[in-house]
């Protein structure tokens, strides 16, 4: 549908990526990418969460090395080792989370990496040589403030612009965007694109990250969408729309088979009634219903506010209004405690930082979350045969794969086999709810059947399941149910028979599709 | 993945096929072999690290620190730490003995199996209450552990001597502890200290509660990794709440084995164990990261620093000299679990 | 107003709170004691300070860093011990020389377990703590040793109407102003103390930082500890003996965070002053010395509270969050 050449650049290409391969843990995540960067020309890169883009720009950063393939800047070949190749090469990135010291002036952030000497060879600051040059990069990004002012007191947007100087201050040729806006009130995101725009005007190469397509539409001169770790499209801008980006991004293959949903919603009190729910800065006016034995699920991007009132449902974060119930009783103030002995599950999102004791054994992750259900009489004493049989069945019974639960440590096992064992620790608990947030992330083919399987069997049984994927076929393949997240607001709820990619993926991109965006 | 790949080397006591030395290296019963070994080799030179004498005086010795050190472990467990255990000796050691002082304390006239329970609980009480105070302060507030415990160690090493000079006329100790009391410090059951017992049950009762009980396990669980804990259902902070007060407790327990041995409460019990206190758990193996504990490892670490200790005593080395070294020695222990973790890290 | 005003508010108060706490124990001193409120007292009081601020300003770099230095005390008894055993009659300024030379050896070793071995700094300087005091004490055989009297006189003289012992703190306090404040290192200290990681993505060598702030509190336990040896006399089995409470709580006071990133060496001799002027109140008011290091150690632990309680408040500020909430 597009033309997969880009066409020759107007000026000879500053960066030249081509024929870029990587794998991790034998997983190949990037296939043959390639791109070309030219001076004073904005690049979007877009795509779904997973679908190459941070592999690729750590590749350019050189925190990782590609397995294959090539990069030429200005005719050399690149092959950074390291974050300061990248800084030497001239390229510089702005990332979501920011690089700053929030306890140093603006000025000295800008500076942190080598300060201008008042006498070669002697350690002193040159302060006035400092303010000046810092107040030339202020200027030259029209930031009007005291270069002195510690960045803590700057706001998001003027963070942001402060990188921006930074870039500046090192001689960037090449600066990389990756997702800035997020964070951003309107005025501070237009103020950002005033200053990209400038940035080109320079005659620096821009790489603009962003899941707001609107905003990729309006700055770049040329995009290329990732999926699945494959280039699927190049093409400048103009021969663009949000609606080709968007069908390319979410593509047409259906190359995962998933379990036919056998049973169906139950009639009758639902299991989660959510009214109102709302924490200021992170989710607002939430409310929706799961019933007995259905799966719900809650599609949207990244920083979408789907995570976050996951931990408000579970107790791991509070929340100012709004009401949870579950089986028709409130619950109020709740603490993971409470939720459990409610009978919600909660599988996270960070599996390694927050669902496993990695060090630990099979067996003892398995046991962690039912440890009172064993733990009887005086002292509280574990019932060790009793929770040795329950651990060895349910550890079966999710087909962990591993000769010995009791020795083998979980660090040791594949992703797939680690997320059985999360999803087998709470099913030991037979949970009345179980939420689970972003299940097949990071898992092979094989082991995401299983999972679907497994959800699909607990529906059966008449739990309830709230599932959050930024995988939207996923979600489509396995719920009743999708609800859409933008913003920490729902903006769309659809039935399984009224199922639809590209309507999905619009409400996600709300900002993207209504008017005016934010 | 196979199974086969997935047994590893974690265990490696059990692990075949390693060279001799490795095993040995790697075992838990390093340090017993350790203990042997010092003792062979300093036989060489002083014979009287074998006499049934020496054994005596480290046994002594002993028993009180492994008491001491099992409290400490259940806080290094948390990955926390109790530098203030030394100066809950001190402190209880003048409140306790000024409750059951015969010398116009409180209970006097009182049934002496009555006294005696009284003072054990008002000690352990004591121990407790600091401990509280230190896990109340690293669980709230989120105070770093070792500066909490370290400015406790410093009141309460002062409050001890500061009280002391209120209760008494010279300052410097509670006598006139009754008869039955000091029998907890010097008494002999089956030709057995008495100490010995009390040091046996806090062994076991320790074992069960780490090893065996839905509270180890937490401990455990949080050692590892306390975000996964929480996120579990593991009442966290309640639970490291616990570990503080457990340390303050057998801190408590100690003082009263010491107390009654030097039949006084004095404020200066226990200001040079400090190092000893943490060293015993870590030469054991105890992790200053959390989550891995023994008391067999405690009791092993104990043992050697004491029987190095005596040693180094017996050979006629300064009070200095023996410290300089026993420094070094507990600080080679932390370095090991230093690199230990590391290696963790990267596997 | 607004939550985030109030809770703007209590920040205020929270980093204000040792310079209240200040005012507070003058006014109650003062007006305990008639001679406290005298500058001749207060004078005394900055001499006595002298060694205590030259120390925590040492301490500072550490806990710039996120560190810790428990050894100080048994450094400067460790460095001292050496001066007055062996270099009687010599010019104080080779006492100087030397002292900082082995407080600086003392801070590498310190500086390569914590840093090489990863050995946590806590734990490290506890056991160097033990094996300097002892080393100490074994080559000084468990006595009492005097100083020179070349050391005592520096502690009496007086130059421009200042007694040396402030001179030499204000030379420590400028030089290590300077390095803050002045120089690419001070300003990569803070970087590294408040992220680590970033610090080493924008090029900074991390572990040279880290490794030089522990030597850096040698050499001023060294020297502080000579400073006060020109005080006191005779170096007892005592001398330095738990003085990193009073350095910690001087630096803590300051405002510097045991949590790295934010202080500096000012906020550390206000500290320093503090610490000595409580102490001093104690005196003037006759109060039991057995009581003082109750209320010095309950200084610390409001100092440390207030430090955890602000660093826990400012992480819930910065907070990254997903919607912008329009006003």
């Amino acid at each position: 549908m597009f033309q997969k050449q880009v066409q020759a650049p107007v000026q000879a290409p500053l960066l030249a990526v081509r024929g870029l391969c990587k794998s991790f843990f034998g997983v190949q995540v990037l296939h043959d990418v390639g791109f070309e960067l030219a001076p004073g020309r904005a690049l979007g890169l877009i795509g779904e969460n997973g679908s190459g883009k941070s592999t690729t720009m750590n590749i350019l950063g050189g925190i990782h090395q590609p397995d294959r393939g090539e990069m030429v800047l200005d005719g050399q070949p690149y092959r950074p080792k390291g974050p300061k190749d990248a800084e030497a090469a001239g390229i510089a990135f702005i990332h979501q989370e920011l690089n700053l010291f929030k306890n140093l002036s603006i000025e000295e952030n800008l500076f942190i990496g080598g300060f201008p000497k008042l006498v070669r060879g002697l350690p002193f600051i040159d302060r006035r040589k400092v303010r000046t040059r810092a107040k030339e990069l202020l200027a030259a990004i029209d930031l009007d403030l005291d270069p002195a002012t510690l960045v803590s007191r700057l706001s998001q947007g003027e963070r942001q612009l402060v990188e921006i100087a930074k870039a500046l201050g090192s001689d960037a040729r090449i600066v990389i965007f990756d997702e800035p806006t997020t964070s951003l009130t309107a005025r501070e995101t237009e103020r950002l694109f005033g200053q990209i725009q400038r940035l080109k005007g320079r005659g620096i190469a821009i790489v603009y990250i962003s899941h707001i397509l609107s905003d990729v539409m309006r700055l770049t001169d040329d995009i290329v969408v990732l999926r699945d770790g494959h280039v699927v499209a190049t093409a400048p801008t103009r021969q663009m729309t949000v609606d080709k980006l968007i069908t390319s991004m979410v593509g047409r293959t259906i190359d995962q088979i998933y379990p036919p949903r056998a049973s169906r919603p139950r009639e009758g009190q639902p299991v989660l009634e959510v009214e109102k729910l709302t924490q200021p800065g992170m989710i607002k006016d939430v409310s929706f219903q799961v019933r007995q034995g259905e799966v719900v699920g809650i599609s949207g991007l990244m920083g979408s506010g789907r995570s976050e009132m996951a931990r408000i449902l579970f107790g791991l974060d509070p929340y100012a209004s709004g009401r949870i119930l579950v089986d028709g009783q409130p619950l109020e103030r709740p603490t993971p405690e409470v939720a459990m002995a409610r009978g919600i599950a909660f599988l996270t999102e960070d599996r390694r930082a927050e669902g496993l004791m990695m060090d630990g054994p099979i067996a003892d992750n398995l046991a962690l979350p039912s440890l009172p259900n064993f733990a009887g009489g005086f002292g509280r004493l574990i019932e060790r045969t009793r929770l040795g049989d329950a651990v060895e069945r349910t550890g079966r019974d999710v087909q962990v794969n591993a000769r010995d639960f009791v020795q083998t440590l979980v660090k040791n096992l594949s992703g797939g086999n680690q997320q059985k064992v999360v999803i087998g620790k709470w099913l030991l608990r037979s949970p009345r709810l179980f939420i689970l947030d972003e299940p097949t992330r990071g898992i092979d083919v094989g082991a995401k059947y299983e999972v679907y399987k497994i959800i699909n069997e607990l529906a059966g049984q008449g739990t309830g399941v709230l599932v959050i994927s930024s995988e939207i076929e996923e979600l489509i393949g396995i719920c009743d149910r999708i609800l859409v997240m933008s913003h920490g607001e729902i903006r769309a709820g659809y039935d399984r028979a009224k199922f639809d990619r590209e309507r999905i993926m619009r409400s996600a991109m709300w900002d993207s599709v209504t008017k005016g965006g934010r | 993945m196979t199974p086969a790949q997935t047994t590893r080397l974690d265990r490696p006591g059990l692990a075949p096929g390693l060279p001799l030395w490795r095993r040995l290296l790697l075992s838990e019963y390093l340090v017993l072999f350790l203990t042997v070994v010092y003792v062979a080799g300093m036989a060489l030179i002083v014979p009287e690290i074998l006499a049934a004498d020496t054994w005596r005086d480290i046994l002594a010795a002993m028993i009180p620190l492994l008491i001491v050190a099992i409290g400490q472990m259940f806080v290094l467990v948390v990955a926390g730490i109790d530098l203030s255990a030394t100066s809950v000796l001190a402190f209880s050691s003048v409140l306790g003995a000024a409750v059951i002082t015969m010398d116009g304390g409180p209970l006097v006239g009182m049934p002496a199996f009555l006294v005696v329970a009284v003072g054990i609980l008002a000690f352990m009480a004591v121990g407790g209450a600091v401990g509280a105070f230190n896990g109340a302060c690293t669980t709230r507030f989120n105070m770093p552990p070792f500066i909490v415990t370290l400015t406790t160690m410093m009141f309460f090493s002062g409050a001890a001597i500061w009280v002391t000079t209120l209760l008494t006329d010279d300052g410097s100790s509670i006598g006139s502890l009754p008869r039955e009391f000091v029998f907890i410090g010097q008494g002999r059951v089956f030709e057995l200290p008495f100490s010995l017992l009390i040091a046996l049950a806090v062994g076991l009762l320790a074992h069960v509660a780490l090893s065996h009980s839905l509270f180890g396990r937490w401990l455990f669980a949080i050692g590892i990794n306390p975000n996964a804990a929480a996120v579990s259902g593991v009442p966290v902070r309640r639970t490291m709440f616990w570990a503080y007060v457990i340390s303050g407790a057998c801190a408590g327990l100690a003082a009263v084995i010491y107390t009654a041995r030097l039949e006084t409460g004095t404020p200066v019990l226990g200001q040079r164990i400090l190092l000893d206190v943490v060293g015993a758990a870590v030469i054991g193996g105890v992790s200053l990261f959390g989550g891995k504990a023994k008391v067999l490892w405690v009791v092993f670490g104990a043992l050697f620093l004491t029987v190095v200790d005596k040693g180094l005593q017996l050979l006629g080395l300064s009070l200095a000299g023996v410290f300089a070294i026993k420094g070094g020695v507990i600080l080679l222990a932390a370095i090991v679990d230093a690199q230990r973790q590391r290696l963790k890290g990267r596997g | 107003m607004s939550p985030a005003d109030s809770r703007k508010i209590r920040l205020l108060l929270l980093q204000n709170a040792p310079l209240i706490l200040f005012l507070v124990l003058v006014l109650v001193f003062g007006s305990l004691s008639e001679r406290f409120l005298s500058p001749t007292n207060f004078m005394n009081i900055v001499t006595q300070a002298a060694h205590i601020a030259i120390i925590a300003i040492g301490m500072t770099f550490v806990l710039l860093v996120a560190g810790i230095d428990l050894s100080v005390g048994a450094n400067m008894y460790a460095s001292c011990i050496v001066v007055a055993l062996y270099m009687k009659g010599w010019n104080p300024v080779f006492g100087f020389a030397v002292a900082g030379f082995l407080g600086l050896l003392f801070g590498a070793v310190n500086a390569f377990v914590i840093t090489r071995l990863r050995v946590p700094a806590f734990i490290a300087t506890l056991a160097t703590l033990f094996v300097g005091r002892a080393i100490a004490l074994y080559l000084s055989g468990v006595k009492m040793i005097p100083f020179g009297k070349e050391i005592l006189l520096l502690g009496r003289t007086t130059w421009l109407g200042l007694p040396v012992p402030i001179w030499i703190f204000l030379l420590v306090f400028v030089i290590a102003w300077v390095t803050l404040r002045l120089t690419t290192y001070g300003r990569q200290v803070y970087a590294v103390g408040a992220d680590p990681e970033a610090a080493a993505k924008a090029g900074i060598d991390v572990r040279r930082i880290l490794f030089s702030v522990y030597c850096i509190a040698g050499v001023c336990a060294a020297i502080g500890g000579l400073v006060s040896a020109s005080q006191v006399a005779a170096a007892s089995s005592t001398f330095g003996f738990q003085k990193e409470f009073p350095v910690i709580a001087a630096a803590v006071l300051g405002g510097t965070s045991l949590f790295g990133g934010r202080g500096g060496v000012v906020g550390t001799v206000f500290g320093a002053i503090l610490i000595q002027t409580v102490e001093n109140g104690l005196v003037m008011i006759n109060a039991d010395p057995y009581v003082y290091p109750l209320v010095v150690s309950a200084i610390i632990f409001i100092a440390v509270l207030v430090d955890s309680l602000r660093t826990g408040m400012l992480e819930r500020l910065e907070r990254r969050k997903i919607r912008v909430e329009t006003a």
